[in-house]
């Protein structure tokens, strides 16, 4: 289900097309004929109040819930029932709103399982470490450590990241995701529960990965300021339907933003 | 004196040695259950059916004039595909649909897959006792100088013990340097993140029961050698099963250390006990032993520690 070899998405084009998508468990409607676009290059916020269904879209996005009915393109291509890892084969990474790290394995085993899909070597070549495999083995070993001084981790890689304090362990979850070298990049609430000075580091890090490698991230995150810096333009969910869509600006003045932020009845 | 510390060794080292099998059924449950959270009921069914291609093939080989070597070899593979056959059939057919399900349903289903694999192997390669030659079935006897008569070691038991060696070794770099490997160990700690970054679920389930499957393999060579590949070689799972609750369900190394307590502690109650209460305590030791752990250390002796959160 890879993307066809097309003409290469240009900044600026649609990436991913979300068209009048609906999930719902049981009876519970958690998204209700959403419709929005992500273009190349841009950072775009997804926002709304607890249980607005901005999480239930990014695993929908990814391949992890399958909605029951719209449509959804991928670098112009419309997919049904995409799986998770085909999802990451066509170029999507993500992060998880709870910190969904390997609990077993070091920071930098982490980071270097982001690199399964880019590793073809053979596995008797690299049972032995000999050959090829080695040659490959250095090659992500490298790109891996340009990730790991990227997000200043360097001290603590060796360290299993079950004893990372949580800040941390979100930028080892973005590193693993960076090593992935997607074209899109979910995240989601990477700031939650950290200081300030931790939120402006993890704010210059989505910046710098979004200018300098030029990648599309879609951003879900509750504090305001932080989406009204980063995003250039921020889609608005309450109750599984989307209220609102364009630039923080006009977004922030709203009307039915404001209300349903302010939890007035519908 | 030196005649009852010879005994003690002895009886150690064949216990040891014969722990080295639980080791090997055990580790074919840990395998499965890290990297998929099921509790595999087939695992014994599992040897008997590895055990009985391998004997089948190989007397079909030998009869129609191949080279003891060559027939060795030939079904050695044959059996290492008739696992893989298995292997993905299970995934396919069985696990595969029932993803997402709790651990009771995938439970029970391997009760199902543990019938179907003991009828269909007696099926395919009959329901005989067939003996297995692999290894030499006499002993050695060591150290004469030291211990009058020497000590009696069984080599079929130490060719066991080396070919696991060779297999946990083997196992521990495949985990360690491969991309599957690593993608194993990333699939037992967290099944979403694993998928996020391109690993497919069904994939590492057809390779763990392969290798569930290859472990097997190994324990039949062996069991086979001592006792002939037989029906009775299912009831080698249930030994197990106190092996695993002594080492933890999730621990590599406490398969390997708790086949080894329960080999040792067996063979060594049944000869220092046994006189007193009358014998037979081979067969209830292990799960004694289970319970004293349990109560003790619930997660084993490697296990992780299992917090509830709340
Ligand atoms: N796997 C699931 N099973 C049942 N209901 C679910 C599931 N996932 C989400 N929901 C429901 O769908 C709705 C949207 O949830 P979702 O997690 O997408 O919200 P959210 O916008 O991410 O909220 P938050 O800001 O709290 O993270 C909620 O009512 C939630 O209970
Ligand atoms: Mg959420």
């Amino acid at each position: 289900m890879r993307a066809p070899d097309g003409p290469p998405v240009t900044s600026g084009d649609v990436l991913l097309s979300i068209d009048n998508v609906s999930l719902s468990f049981g009876g519970v409607k958690a998204i209700s004929g959403v419709s929005f676009d992500i273009r190349k290059g841009e950072i775009r916020a997804i926002i709304g109040p607890n249980g607005a269904g901005k999480t239930s879209m990014l695993n929908i996005i990814n391949g992890f819930y399958h909605p029951q009915q719209g449509i959804i393109t991928f670098k112009g291509e419309a997919r049904s029932k995409m799986r998770p890892h085909d999802a990451a084969d066509g170029g999507i990474a993500r992060t998880f709103q709870n910190v969904a790290l390997f609990r077993g394995m070091s920071a930098l085993d982490n980071i270097m399982a982001g690199r399964t899909l880019k590793m073809k070597r053979n596995m008797f070549w690299q049972m032995l470490r000999i050959g090829p495999a080695l040659a490959e083995e250095v090659e992500h070993r490298h790109r891996v450590e340009e990730i790991i001084d990227f997000l200043k981790i360097q001290e603590i890689r060796r360290t299993p990241v079950s004893r990372l304090p949580y800040g941390l362990q979100k930028r080892v979850e973005l590193g693993r995701a960076l090593a992935m070298e997607p074209e899109l990049l979910l995240l989601d609430e990477p700031m939650a529960g950290m200081n300030i000075e931790e939120k402006e580091d993890m704010s210059r890090f989505i910046l710098d990965v979004n200018e300098h490698y030029g990648t599309t991230i879609a951003l879900i995150e509750h504090d305001m300021g932080v989406v009204m810096d980063l995003s250039d333009r921020v889609v608005v969910l309450d109750h599984g339907i989307k209220i609102a869509d364009g630039t923080p600006q006009e977004v922030k003045s709203n009307q039915a933003v404001i209300d349903a932020y302010l939890g007035v009845a519908h | 004196m030196i005649i009852a510390f010879g005994q003690f060794l002895e009886v150690l080292v064949s216990g040891l040695l014969a722990g080295v099998l639980y080791s090997l059924v055990a580790l074919g449950f840990v395998l499965i259950f890290k990297a998929s959270g099921v509790f595999n009921f087939a695992q014994g069914a599992m040897v008997l059916l590895a055990g009985l291609a391998l004997v089948r093939s190989l007397d079909f080989l030998v009869a129609n004039g191949l080279p003891f070597w060559a027939a060795i070899i030939a079904a050695l593979l044959f059996a290492a595909l008739i696992m893989a056959i298995t292997a993905f059939l299970v995934e396919r057919f069985v696990l595969g649909p029932l993803i997402n399900q709790d651990g009771l349903t995938l439970f029970m289903s391997t009760i199902g897959v543990t019938f179907i694999i003991e009828g269909g192997a007696q099926m395919l390669f009959g329901s005989d006792v067939y003996p297995l030659r692999l290894f030499p079935s006499d002993a050695w006897f060591l150290f004469e100088g030291s211990f009058p008569g020497g000590l009696l070691v069984s080599k079929i038991d130490v060719w066991g013990g080396m070919i696991a060696a060779v297999l946990v070794v083997g196992l521990a770099v495949f985990f360690q340097q491969t991309k599957t490997g690593r993608a194993l160990r990333a699939v037992a700690d967290d099944h979403a993140a694993a998928q996020s970054v391109g690993i497919s679920l069904n994939w590492i389930w057809f390779i763990v029961w392969l290798v569930a499957g290859l472990v097997a393999l190994v324990a039949a060579t062996v069991w086979g050698t001592k006792l002939g590949v037989q029906f009775s070689i299912v009831f080698l799972a249930l030994k197990a099963l106190p092996v695993l609750i002594i080492g933890g369900f999730t621990s590599v190394p406490g398969a390997i250390v708790g086949g080894l307590i329960v080999g040792a502690g067996e063979k060594l109650a049944e000869a220092y006990l046994g006189p007193f209460i009358g014998g037979g305590i081979e067969y209830w030791f292990a799960y004694v032993l289970a319970l004293v752990v349990l109560m003790a250390r619930p997660q084993g002796l490697f296990g992780e520690r299992i917090i509830e959160r709340i």
